[in-house]
């Protein structure tokens, strides 16, 4: 790893005061399982100058249930979302995600934050050294268009400039279904809106903003939530499609749902054509086969991906029918 | 604080890196020219507590833990094999979590307790024991990573089932294919703690 300034932050304002003097040239760092590799691999098209560290500003990781809200801090480590009671019994979308993000030791170190703003996983963006000069780095082309797509979006690239590769969070999903907003050191955004499409970034936070804190409303009623991940292996490894759900039954009809597909666009996909063919339908399996159904209907696979639209179908409808 | 900071090389002021005769020189300094007091410890500094002993250190902002651990204090119990967070053989136990020295940052680990297989050995706890006894390596590399989350899940978990045992072990990677050998080790491992510790 080449060097760089580095600053163990002791306030979130002198972090952000930090980040203000070194603007795009700054990198803040948590976890760091995701920025280390970047760093080590060089493919940042900007190496950071500074670091700042925000671990070292206390009281950052809780998980507390606040009148009709969890709140959970920035820095709450994955694994102790995953085994919390409370997050276990009402929020098991997102308690079952981060339990299956990376592995054991992963989730040890990396935090919730660092889970929904990490860079994307396309192989062409990582490979060393900038080998690919791909749009994500501010070069001229999209290498996957041509190249081995078979993990990239099944639901077109971006308008703009035509990047194909996917977000590959596994708790975000689960925070889009249980309606969650995320609060920052400058607004509060909900967590469907929190998603861009940058050069080296995948959120809309600006150079000096940093996450601080969740909210997740408590699901009116005895709305059911899950979460399931296809991947290649059971362990250390990233989704090629995930789905998380919450659905609300009232008087043996579905009266709402959320359902939100990741790893299969350049943003995590809210599957609002499943949301509108569930509800006010009895949830069983042809309802659920229907929904899936509707969640793919406007895919347009690439040349390697097609396997994908298959994947999203099923696990739409499996997720679905494990909230009842 | 202050006292950490007399240590530094120079007197280095470590806003503009001018350098002072003595340390009230430089405080006066820091206080006139950068308004600010009292006088941060430089970021370089940290305190380790590896295996009960107590080290201090100046790192520089790129070194990773693992560095400093397997390089700079010599404990070579430390593996390193991908240097991505993918594999576990670089695993110690930070303030009871099993983590990846590769990938922190030894300059974020100011006042951090730390455990290494050397350290499990010493104290001679059972899993090393067990590990010889079940045959769980065949060339060894990983068997350190392996040994320090094992130990990490016992201190959480004294009576862990195969199932919970899989599951913890589940972010370290064995070329030569000992898995099925690590769920007897630990269970062995687990009993005969119980038994210690009911004497």
């Amino acid at each position: 790893m080449r060097s760089f300034e580095h600053f163990n932050a002791r306030t979130m304002e002198e972090a952000v005061a930090i980040l203000g003097r070194y603007g795009d040239r700054a990198r803040v760092i948590a976890g760091g399982t995701d920025l280390l590799g970047k760093l080590k691999d060089e493919i940042l098209p900007k190496y950071p100058e500074a670091l700042v560290n925000i671990k070292s500003i206390s009281g950052m990781d809780y998980i507390r249930e606040d009148n009709d809200v969890l709140k959970i801090g920035a820095l709450t480590r994955l694994e102790d979302i995953a085994v919390h009671p409370a997050v276990k019994q009402h929020f098991g979308a997102l308690a079952e995600a981060a339990g299956r993000a990376a592995s054991p030791h992963l989730r040890e170190m990396g935090t919730l934050a660092g889970n929904i703003c990490q860079d994307i996983r396309c192989w062409y963006y990582r490979y060393p050294n900038n080998r690919f000069p791909c749009l994500r780095k501010g070069g001229g082309r999209c290498y996957a268009i041509e190249g081995d797509n078979r993990y990239h979006s099944i639901f077109g690239g971006t308008v703009d400039d035509g990047c194909y590769a996917v977000h590959p969070s596994d708790t975000a999903p689960a925070l889009i279904a249980l309606d969650a907003v995320v609060r920052t050191t400058k607004r509060t955004i909900p967590l469907e809106d929190f998603f861009d499409v940058k050069v080296s970034a995948t959120t809309v936070l600006d150079p000096d903003e940093i996450v601080t804190e969740f909210e997740i409303p408590q699901s009116p009623g005895k709305a059911g939530s899950h979460f399931i991940k296809f991947a290649l292996r059971k362990t250390i490894d990233f989704a090629v499609v995930n789905c998380a759900a919450m659905i609300l039954i009232e008087e043996r009809k579905v009266a709402s749902a959320r359902v939100c597909l990741n790893a299969v666009a350049v943003k995590p996909y809210r599957a609002v054509k499943a949301e509108q063919a569930i509800i006010g339908q009895e949830l069983n399996e042809s309802t659920a086969e229907a929904a899936g159904e509707s969640a793919i209907s406007q895919a347009t696979p690439l040349k390697d991906n097609g396997y994908m639209v298959q994947l999203a179908k099923i696990i739409v409808k499996r997720t679905i029918l494990a909230c009842a | 604080m202050n006292a950490d900071f007399q240590q530094t090389p120079n007197n280095l002021c470590p806003y503009c890196s001018a350098a002072f005769e003595t340390f009230d020189g430089l405080k006066a300094h820091v206080v006139a020219v950068h308004k600010t007091e009292p006088l941060p410890k430089p970021d370089g500094l940290i305190q380790l507590t590896v295996n009960g002993q107590s080290h201090k250190l100046l790192v520089a902002p790129e070194w990773t833990l693992y560095q400093v651990i397997h390089d700079k204090l010599g404990l070579t119990g430390v593996k390193m094999f991908c240097d991505r967070g993918a594999c576990g053989s670089c695993t110690v136990i930070m303030d009871g979590r099993p983590i990846l020295s590769c990938m922190t940052l030894a300059i974020e680990c100011d006042g951090k307790t730390i455990e290494t297989a050397e350290g499990i050995a010493e104290a001679g706890h059972p899993l090393i024991d067990s590990y010889v006894n079940h045959h769980t390596m065949q060339c060894g590399y990983c068997t350190p990573g392996f040994i320090t989350t094992a130990k990490a899940l016992l201190d959480r978990n004294p009576e862990p089932n195969e199932s919970e045992i899989m599951q913890a072990l589940a972010g370290n990677l064995c070329r030569c294919g000992t898995y099925p050998q690590h769920p007897k080790a630990v269970l062995e491992a687990a009993r005969t703690l119980k038994e210690e510790h009911s004497k």
